[in-house]
């Protein structure tokens, strides 16, 4: 029985060390008459307590738009981006909530979408960095299903956007090398089946709604081979993105 | 002892002149010339900024976990099947989710019959697939259980695509899905999904659009 009461309060001790351990949370003051806590993140879920003017609200963490927060009472609950970010720290600067990426600024953008390469049936997956506001680099990830064969892309280029000021479509141009291994499904099977590829590109790009937009390309491919003449290919694909 | 005493009063009344007289001295108003530059001052001043630190909010915006149940591969029957997915989510509404799977197939109606006839090869019998999906939280709510608990809850739909691979072949497929999201806590949620991978294949004969539909339970932790 002691020895269940000494683990017991090791137990306790550990649990109470992990919770010291935690690292810091934001804690800001309501500077709005009041601030609405919801019951989910989302808009349709009721507001189930509200805190007042010059009170102290945690901030444990955000998911998408929406903070979870603690009220000074313990009350835990969802408040929406926009209202926390009207808070105040103790000193009585904002509340550093991050704001939404501006869209013709951004950096990070992660996506993936449908296409048609060689008239085969394509999923893609690319990852592009901004190098400045209207250059990026860009990443490429491919698979390319078709009933002979079956291949995959990846490549690395750099796009220019021609008016990165138009938020809701812009014109984009890029040009790269690419990589592509070919798995054969029906005989014969191809001369080569690893080749390089170069290309030039034109597509669009377009914002939808906060973090997240459209992007739509055509692709024309030179295939290299140890043959003496060079291969073409085609590909268009439309994706959809986030940006961070 | 009288010299003595004398001697000590003298010194306190000189003493207290002198902080007379210093109390009675004004500021001066020279004006303090810099030092030319390069030479190094005599008194380092000691002023240390205040850093004061703001604790970062935590982004718990994707979602990880694992997912088991039951997948009917046309023409081949009901098997288990177990995969893992990775979702992010965008807004309120929106997510990306990628999944990957693997099941195996079981025998058609004709090898039933027939015993000495192979349609698929028993590697080919590995189902395996992986999806890119787009989905949608269609119904955000909450469910009760009894008086006193109420969980998060989304029922979602998803739509995406992928390749499977079946009989040691990959194929295109495209997958349609709806399903449950039960937040039980801060980082622990349950899901109960439907979802149709449909590809086609020409294994039994003439080419035909398959529908291979999945039912999983899974469950996901957000970090």
């Amino acid at each position: 029985m002691r020895r269940l009461l000494a683990l017991v309060l090791m137990l306790q001790a550990f649990s109470v060390g992990l919770v010291h351990a935690k690292t810091r949370l934001l804690e800001v003051v309501v500077s709005e008459p009041f601030l609405e806590m919801h019951s989910g993140p989302g808009r349709g879920y009721p507001v189930i307590y509200v805190v007042g003017r010059d009170e102290v609200v945690t901030v444990l963490y955000s998911r998408t738009d929406w903070f979870k927060v603690r009220a000074p009472r313990g009350q835990e609950g969802w408040a929406r981006r926009s209202e926390l970010a009207l808070t105040k720290l103790a000193s009585g600067e904002p509340a550093p909530i991050p704001p939404y990426p501006d869209f013709a600024a951004h950096r990070f953008e992660v996506g993936a979408g449908y296409g048609v390469y060689n008239r085969q049936n394509l999923v893609s997956a690319y990852a592009d960095y901004g190098l400045t506001n209207s250059i990026d680099a860009e990443f490429v990830v491919q698979q390319a299903l078709g009933t002979l064969d079956n291949r995959y892309v990846t490549s690395i280029g750099l796009r220019h956007t021609f008016i990165p000021e138009w938020k809701w479509f812009s014109p984009t141009a890029s040009l790269g090398a690419a990589f592509q291994h070919i798995e054969t499904k029906e005989p014969p099977a191809p001369l080569q089946t690893n080749n390089e590829l170069a290309y030039v590109s034109l597509g669009a790009r377009g914002f939808i709604t906060k973090r997240f937009m459209w992007r739509a390309d055509w692709r024309h491919y030179i295939v290299f081979s140890n043959q003496n003449a060079y291969e073409d290919l085609e590909e268009w694909k439309f994706g959809l993105a986030v940006f961070f | 002892m009288e010299i003595r005493l004398g001697s000590v009063l003298l010194a306190a009344t000189l003493l207290s002149g002198c902080g007379w007289f210093h109390r009675g001295e004004r500021p001066s108003n020279q004006v303090v010339v810099d030092e030319p530059e390069g030479e190094p001052s005599i008194v380092e001043p000691q002023v240390k900024r205040r850093v004061v630190k703001v604790p970062k909010i935590k982004a718990k915006d994707f979602e990880v976990g694992a997912y088991f149940g039951a997948l009917s591969i046309q023409d081949f029957g009901t098997n288990p099947l177990y995969g893992v997915r990775l979702a992010y989510h965008v807004s309120e509404d929106i997510f990306f989710e990628g999944y990957l799977a693997r099941s195996k197939a079981g025998t058609t109606s004709l090898e039933d019959e027939l015993p000495g006839i192979t349609v698929v090869s028993d590697a080919g019998r590995r189902f395996t697939y992986y999806d890119v999906d787009l989905g949608y939280n269609v119904l955000p709510g909450e469910i009760f259980l009894g008086r006193g608990r109420a969980f998060n809850s989304q029922l979602y739909v998803t739509v995406g695509m992928g390749d499977v691979k079946f009989a040691q072949k990959d194929q295109f497929a495209l997958n349609f899905g709806v399903g449950e999201r039960l937040v039980l806590t801060d980082w622990l949620a349950v899901h109960l999904d439907v979802r149709d991978h449909i590809f086609e294949t020409d294994l039994t004969g003439r080419t035909k659009n398959v529908d291979n539909i999945e039912a999983t339970l899974g469950f996901t932790t957000f970090f």
